[in-house]
């Protein structure tokens, strides 16, 4: 009996401290019930998945160790040395969107749409939908309407994360076609603390909504901090050793169809830009 | 920062370190080790950026962690044997929990992992007060252990080296470079501690001079990648001539003053009988030579693939004082033929 109380309070605890957990966790859409189940019920366990994942993640390792041979982030350093420009995504197929995600405001109740899929000829990759202002009838979001497309985090073997670094390099290339909206870039960077994790850094794409495309070159000390959308007093600048993924959103409250063609991004080395960070950072006590 | 919190904290860490050198007492000597710590947080995140932020939360915990097992050895060496004396730390539990501890406070294998990233968050000059005055502190205990067995030091030490040759092999960041390269110098002292202590501070007075003649040339080109170092022949010639001898230094290749330390300590771990002990090092150290060939590459022996005119940064007068890299430069150099004076003046 004792053994049996002991086990229904263990639950109990259990029980409470996952509910405490999840109302910290994250949004929750107003109006949908609770969820009670701990993470690892919701886990489907198949033996072959596993074999396979298991091989997967043997074979990275295999390779990640053997890269280590030829060079820095398995390139040769002569290579490393040379480069300027490095083309970082090139749409070129149906498998190059698998390293992307989309998402808009339908998953808090909104009315937006957004879809990607390769351009033609299979050269581009086209981001388009319908933007809708129209916040949720659900008596708590006050504003909505936004798209945005996100570079998934880059993963090394056994799931551990895996860091863009693009130290070498100064300058963000990207080649698009727009249709006129202005949209705005993020580069989501590696923090520490969890209060950090909506931290991104922003600069705005003004698209032209001609036939012809667009080379926009945006230099990294012009990138403002912002953290979930609201620019932050203390400035820095972007440190380029550990970058998670880039991204792009539109929420410019324009109501309507939009699209945006990209044909790669990548970055590159501009000598001629010496400019550490666009912004004052407002020292108290400035060095003279 | 305001020159009268810069003056007090730098007051502090020479306050740290000099209590720590000239106590008796575990007390004492880890309050001083603890100065130190709380003197170098400011001076880390001067900069206040979250990378700065983060590093100088990693350090904290791994020097608050190295701290608390240090006093904890201490207390336990007084509660089984009576001593709080420094050198009286005979138990061999706390004599080899007192090793970790410190091990840990000065970044040994297998306890280095908070180093790369800590030395990469900082500035040049914070790394370099990292990696030379903040290792006396813990050293000078190190020094004073006596231990009975040396098993823990040949372990920490061999691993150290292996770590800090194989760490640094494909990194393009100089300040992991250096955090490595600082690993891989502490696993040779900490090798031969237990056969000849002079040999240790000979090792550690080597390092210091040449570590700080490695990143004073860094802050003089203002690099902190190994891409572009390839552009300092168009700031500073003369200093890009001599950084590739100062590397070849730390990586232990004669004529140079680096080679004296490895040789005596090759020579010493020889006639105690662990040759193969010897041997591992020596092939060990190879790895950081590699690294150190391949800064000294990119530097001096390669011009960079781009129009030299469109390229030139920058040259505005150096604001360092360069006195300290031109003597300590020169040592790092040109040493090795007073090998015998030297010798003289650490075993007399």
């Amino acid at each position: 009996m004792q053994l049996i109380a002991k086990l229904i309070k263990i639950n109990l605890i259990a029980k409470l401290t996952f509910n405490q957990a999840l109302t910290q966790m994250g949004y929750r859409r107003p109006g949908q019930p609770r969820e009670d189940k701990p993470p690892w019920w919701r886990v489907k366990f198949d033996l072959s998945k596993g074999l396979k994942g298991m091989k997967r993640h043997f074979t990275l390792l295999k390779e990640e160790f053997f890269a280590q041979f030829i060079g820095p982030m398995g390139k040769p350093i002569i290579e490393h040395m040379l480069e300027q420009n490095q083309v970082l995504w090139e749409f070129r197929g149906p498998h190059s969107l698998q390293e992307w995600t989309i998402s808009c405001d339908r998953e808090i109740g909104g009315k937006s749409e957004i879809y990607l899929k390769v351009g033609r000829n299979n050269e581009t990759c086209l981001l388009y939908g319908t933007l809708c202002s129209d916040p949720p009838k659900d008596g708590e979001t006050r504003y909505s309407g936004y798209c945005t497309m996100r570079a998934k985090q880059p993963l090394a073997s056994f799931d551990r994360k895996r860091y863009h670094d693009w130290s070498s390099f100064n300058t963000l290339h990207l080649r698009i076609r727009g249709d006129g909206r202005p949209w705005m870039i993020n580069v989501i960077a590696e923090t520490y603390y969890t209060h950090q994790k909506d931290d991104m850094y922003s600069y705005f794409l003004y698209t032209r909504g001609g036939p012809y495309w667009q080379d926009v070159k945006i230099p990294f000390s012009k990138f403002f901090l912002a953290h979930r959308g609201r620019v932050q007093d203390d400035q820095h600048e972007l440190w380029l050793d550990k970058i998670n993924a880039i991204g792009f959103t539109l929420g410019d409250k324009a109501d309507g169809p939009f699209q945006l063609e990209i044909d790669f991004i990548g970055v590159c080395k501009d000598y001629a830009h010496t400019e550490d960070f666009a912004y004052e950072k407002y020292k108290r006590n400035p060095e003279v | 920062m305001a020159p009268f919190v810069y003056s007090t904290l730098i007051i502090s860490l020479g306050l740290g370190t000099t209590t720590t050198f000239a106590s008796t007492h575990w007390y004492l000597a880890w309050m001083g080790i603890e100065i130190n710590t709380l003197a170098i947080i400011p001076l880390m995140t001067q900069n206040h950026n979250p990378r700065a932020i983060e590093a100088t939360t990693k350090y904290f915990f791994a020097q608050a962690t190295a701290s608390a097992t240090l006093l904890f050895a201490a207390v336990s060496n007084a509660f089984l044997t009576g001593e709080w004396d420094i050198l009286q730390i005979n138990h061999p539990l706390t004599s080899t929990l007192t090793t970790l501890a410190l091990a840990m406070k000065i970044g040994l294998a297998p306890l280095h992992s908070w180093m790369p990233e800590v030395m990469q968050g900082l500035n040049l000059l914070t790394g370099l007060i990292l990696s030379t005055w903040q290792k006396l502190a813990p050293f000078c205990l190190i020094y004073q252990i006596q231990p009975d067995n040396p098993n823990v030091f040949i372990t920490l030490g061999l691993l150290s080296v292996i770590v800090g040759g194989w760490g640094g092999f494909n990194q393009v960041q100089l300040r992991k470079i250096l955090a490595y390269s600082s690993i891989a110098h502490l696993g040779w002292m900490i090798l031969i501690l237990p056969f000849s202590p002079p040999l240790t501070l000979l090792a550690l007075f080597t390092y210091l001079m040449m570590t700080f003649s490695l990143f004073s040339s860094f802050m003089l080109v203002r690099t902190t990648h190994i891409n572009s170092l390839s552009t300092s022949w168009a700031k500073i010639p003369t200093l890009t001539a001599c950084v590739p001898l100062i590397l070849l230094s730390l990586g232990g290749l004669p004529p140079l003053t680096g080679f004296l330390p490895k040789w005596l300590i090759l020579q010493e771990l020889t006639k105690q009988d662990l040759a193969p002990i010897a041997t591992l090092a020596a092939l060990s150290s190879l790895f950081s030579l590699y690294f150190y060939l391949r800064l000294s590459y990119t530097m001096t022996l390669t011009m960079p693939p781009n129009n030299p005119a469109g390229t030139l940064p920058w040259r505005l007068n150096p604001q360092h004082n360069t006195l300290p890299l031109a003597l300590t430069a020169t040592t790092t150099i040109f040493l090795l033929p007073i090998t015998p004076t030297i010798l003289a003046l650490f075993t007399s």
